[in-house]
């Protein structure tokens, strides 16, 4: 299958006013989507992935490297406002409620896309109302405005403009991050379902590994700007091989007792400033495993077969005492056993009542 | 260290934006109808004697020429001549000056006094009389034009009650006048061990400052007022509050972190009030630098103008490096 | 985090009793809004009870009515709240005052827009320690110094003298969690405090917040959205949902078995089969719950009856410490 997106090399510094120092938000970081395919970038804050993201839709010039959409190259000229790119690319924010105009009509706001590429009234109104179906937003909410909508709605209203166009990547800016539990997994569920319609590519930048585990084809894990490591979601989940993958997954505390991660890799401390950036490996400060040599040169990008890449001198020994398992899937076992199991009770509890 | 080198680079640019403001206020001036020499030689001179007295001014040459020339003697500490005073325009700046700003920084002083107080009380007391006071107050403070208040002033305290002295300028006409050092009475009272005088400036002083206090906290109250009521709904604030601080601390942290825009404001009120108090200098007759300045335009001598325009735009100035400062020593985030 | 196997409490004397309580926001020309309805809560001392809702369920009302500072318009129209055996409710706001901060204290999110941004921390610790403790400034100083090393922070002696801007928002989160254990409170509000923070910074805080808290012997209400904090976290775990608290139980037995359709859908949100998920969840986001002879929950619950809507629900014991507000609770056959 051939690539949709395909970036390599990409680097972004940004100056800093009054100063010679730039802050280095991406560092030589190469990645590719596939037509259908959601690649996840998944990072703590400052880690570059918003940056990558904007790069990618020509929204920020990058500073070095080639970004390639459909075989035509992103940059300065051609991008997502250019005339011949709208609407094959789109973008979704992360605060539905700031990215929507509060005094445009659900229905004209959608439809924006549509106008801006010259479609005829007729011919928006009706894709208008077949979109709105399909993302789950019934007739009347089209004539509101988004102050009257839910966080969820609204996203759904992100969404629908994203989708309008019938776009070939739709970059994913954290979703569903502003968003509760439960109108969070509608939304990814909306998502997944879009995209087989429409065979969508999504690029999903997000910091929640449990939406990641959900929805990814394959995940790259950035840190410092670059991609510490990637592979297919299965893969970097249940045999992650940076001593970061393992920290950050083991991180995540999921809503099941038992299934406590051992801490196998502690992060200590915290991500560095991106302006001073440590010599040799970026996690060296905070890693376990750190030797000396860390400590002085960048790691090399391991191959370990099937699109695994990892960038670390002890891969091998990041999952030392760590059996490989993935938590998410015995996570999601265990939950829908949990869900399956359960029944609602007869009434005669009911009758019980007072 | 950072606040000397900020010092510095802000006093190169000094002297390229006085420059500027020269040009500016000269071209402005220049545009205002009216003849100096046809005023100076009165309407029955003859051509002849105009023609002369236009070249001896200068008054032939283009305008840029006329820059040129004033500039020259700036730069030798010559604000030129005011006709109509006959005497050097710096002479009667550095006199008329001090007057104003006598005045203004005194008056500043008493609206900060009524300001701050009141703006603290309303915006704490949410639901009380002092807030209904305060509301009231800037709108009145607003609304009433400062001179009417003065004449208001005088007509009660002067002429009724008959405890303030004539509002006829600084100091009473029976007494000794102090030598002029800083032309700042009040210092110059003291300096000379003048207490007579002393007494004198003071009792001339007290009618105007309340006249321009009572006013001016009007702009101070309402930014204390609006910049602490942000302040104690500030998450800070809250967070203090569920700290159980005692609320004298926690009125004391929001006035802290307002304090940039009161400062603000009174940097903003100081640089305007010294051409703004022009009117209330006027109904007590009180001979400062606005007076002096609108006599100028309205006569059409050039060079009072254009010297006011200077010492104001250099008062200017000061105060607003005075203000960063200030700016420095209270906030960490601009230390950096 | 670290393996701790979960403590049970016995049932003596509450540090924290809340009964009955009401909380509501009058709005101008309608029906006042009830945030928080007919609650009860107690806590052991020593215990952490995790508090889960979704925004908007009253959960920060709560908080706020424990520490007497509602947001205007909003007041407590009934209901007791004692604690260490004092009506907080009768406390002039003075001895409120002297309560908050010194026995009861509260972590917040985004730390560093809490923090005066004018003062060092390091006062900023110290000064809380002063107001409560009587004790002079040097002494504070050095009370803060002890709890910016006890939080672990790197380089105390050089981030005590530091400004908020200076610090990431891990480490203000530290200096907020100085400021609120300084004076060793018998009972701690955390309101979503770690919700701003990366994962593995939050790993390291939550670690940390619970070491500090079981060593004082410390009471804990943790309030939070993410259900999966309350599994390595609490002891007891409360569900409130549109101001009432729908089920709680024992932490173990919650996971186990949750038993109220509206704590399952929560699990349910985790799931990835939408088939199964789609079992106990309703895609109806925008139905405002009922009150007032129904079950508040009756408009999203996928299992709901007339029964439900036309009666409202009490909470019942159903297991041992196990209290579900529901006519027809989730059941697993054993």
């Amino acid at each position: 299958m051939s690539s949709v997106l395909d970036v390599s090399g990409l680097v972004k510094h940004f100056p800093i006013a009054g100063q010679r120092a730039v802050v280095q938000a991406v560092n030589d970081i190469s990645f590719h989507v596939k037509k259908g395919e959601t690649l996840s970038l998944v990072g703590e804050s400052g880690s570059g992935k918003t940056t990558v993201g904007r790069c990618v839709l020509g929204l920020i010039q990058q500073t070095a490297g080639v970004i390639d959409f459909q075989g035509e190259t992103i940059g300065k000229r051609r991008n997502v406002r250019s005339r011949d790119l709208r609407g094959k690319m789109a973008l979704v924010f992360q605060e539905p409620a700031e990215s929507l105009d509060p005094r445009v009509r659900v229905a004209d706001t959608i439809g924006e896309p549509l106008r801006s590429r010259g479609v005829s009234r007729e011919n928006r109104r009706r894709r208008i109302a077949e979109i709105a179906k399909r993302v789950g937003l019934s007739d009347a909410t089209l004539d509101q405005f988004p102050a009257e909508l839910s966080a969820g709605q609204q996203q759904r209203v992100g969404i629908a403009r994203a989708i309008v166009t019938d776009p070939e990547l739709i970059v994913l800016d954290e979703p569903t991050s502003a968003l509760d539990p439960t109108a969070r997994a509608e939304i990814i569920d909306l998502l997944i379902r879009l995209q087989k319609e429409f065979d969508t590519a999504y690029l999903f930048i997000s910091h929640d590994l449990s939406t990641v585990r959900y929805l990814s084809h394959r995940v790259a894990v950035m840190y410092l700007g670059m991609i510490v490591e990637q592979g297919t979601a299965n893969e970097i989940f249940s045999n992650p091989r940076h001593p970061y993958s393992v920290g950050l997954l083991s991180s995540v505390l999921l809503p099941n007792p038992k299934l406590k991660r051992e801490v196998s890799v502690d992060l200590t401390g915290e991500i560095p400033s991106p302006i001073d950036l440590p010599k040799g490996c970026y996690l060296a400060g905070r890693c376990p495993f750190a030797t000396d040599q860390c400590h002085k040169e960048m790691p090399p990008i391991e191959d370990l077969g099937n699109g695994h890449l990892v960038q670390c001198h002890h891969f091998r020994e990041a999952l030392k005492g760590h059996e490989a398992l993935d938590y998410f899937d015995e996570f999601q076992a265990q939950t829908e056993q949990l869900l399956e199991a359960g029944r609602r009770s007869t009434g005669t509890v009911a009758g019980q009542t007072k | 260290m950072r606040v000397l080198r900020y010092i510095g680079r802000r006093m190169l640019f000094i002297v390229p934006q006085l420059v500027g403001i020269v040009l500016v206020s000269f071209l402005l001036v220049k545009m205002i109808p009216g003849d100096p020499a046809v005023m100076m030689v009165g309407p029955m001179a003859s051509a002849e004697t105009l023609a002369k007295l236009r070249t001896e001014l200068g008054l032939d040459g283009s305008i840029m020429y006329q820059f040129w020339i004033y500039l020259t003697n700036l730069v030798q500490g010559d604000l030129g001549t005011s006709w109509q005073t006959t005497r050097p325009v710096l002479n009667d700046l550095f006199v008329r000056f001090p007057a104003t700003l006598e005045l203004i920084t005194l008056s500043l002083l008493l609206a900060l006094l009524i300001g701050i107080p009141l703006g603290v009380a309303a915006a704490y007391f949410r639901r009380s009389v002092v807030k209904k006071f305060s509301d009231y107050y800037g709108l009145l403070a607003g609304a009433l034009p400062d001179f009417w208040l003065g004449m208001i002033l005088i007509y009660f305290f002067y002429t009724i009650f008959q405890i303030a002295p004539a509002p006829l300028g600084r100091i009473g006409f029976a007494v000794m006048t102090p030598s002029p050092v800083t032309n700042f009475l009040i210092i110059d009272c003291i300096l000379e061990g003048n207490w007579q005088a002393l007494w004198s400036t003071l009792g001339h002083l007290i009618l105007p400052v309340v006249t321009l206090g009572v006013i001016t906290a009007g702009p101070i109250l309402k930014m204390t007022q609006s910049t602490m009521e942000r302040m104690l709904e500030s998450d800070f604030i809250r967070y203090a509050d569920m700290c159980g601080l005692p609320k004298s601390v926690v009125i004391r942290q929001a006035f802290r972190n307002s304090l940039p825009s009161i400062v603000t404001i009174v940097s903003v009120l100081y640089g305007f009030l010294v051409g703004g108090a022009v009117l209330v200098e006027i109904v007590f007759s009180w001979g400062g630098a606005g007076q002096y300045a609108v006599q100028g335009v309205l006569n059409a001598d050039i060079n009072p103008v254009l010297g006011f325009v200077l010492f104001s735009a250099v008062l200017s100035l000061i105060i607003y490096l005075i203000v960063d400062l200030i700016y420095f020593a209270i906030d960490p985030r601009i230390r950096g | 985090m670290a393996n701790e196997t979960q403590k049970v409490f016995d049932t003596g004397q509450p540090v924290l009793s809340i009964d009955g309580l009401n909380v509501s926001y009058p709005v101008y020309g309608e029906d006042p809004v009830q945030a928080v309805r007919d609650l009860d809560l107690h806590i052991q001392p020593g215990e952490i009870v995790g508090l889960v809702g979704e925004s908007g369920s009253g959960k920060t009302t709560l908080a706020r009515s424990v520490m007497g500072l509602l947001v205007q318009p909003g007041r407590v129209d009934t209901g007791t709240i004692q604690f260490d055996g004092k009506d907080l409710r009768a406390l002039p706001e003075k001895q409120l005052r002297a309560v908050r901060g010194k026995d009861i204290a509260m972590v917040i999110p985004n730390p560093r827009s809490e923090l005066d941004p004018l003062v060092t921390v390091g006062r900023q610790i110290s000064n809380v320690a002063r107001a409560h403790l009587g004790i002079k400034r040097d002494e504070a100083d050095q009370m803060a110094m002890d709890m910016l090393n006890a939080v672990q922070i790197p380089d105390p002696d050089r981030r005590f003298k530091a400004y908020p801007h200076e610090l990431s928002g891990g480490m203000a989160q530290r200096v907020v969690m100085a400021i609120s254990l300084v004076c060793s409170p018998k009972f701690v509000i955390s309101d979503d405090a770690t919700s701003g923070l990366d994962v593995t910074v939050q790993a390291q805080v939550l670690d940390l917040l619970r070491a500090l808290v079981r060593s004082h012997n410390t009471a804990m209400l943790f309030i939070t959205r993410d259900i999966g904090i309350t599994a390595h976290f609490c002891d007891r775990v409360a569900v409130i949902y549109a101001g009432e608290i729908v089920e709680i139980a024992p932490m173990q037995s919650f996971f186990e078995n949750p038993m109220h359709p509206y704590s399952v859908m929560l699990l349910a949100a985790f799931a990835h089969n939408p088939t199964l998920r789609a079992k106990w969840h309703k895609p109806l986001a925008s139905a405002a719950p009922a009150h007032g002879g129904a079950c508040a929950y009756a408009g999203r619950c996928v299992h709901a009856e007339d029964h439900c809507r036309q009666n409202s629900a009490e909470l019942r014991e159903l297991a041992p410490g196990h209290l579900v507000r529901c006519h027809f609770p989730v059941e697993r056959p054993l």
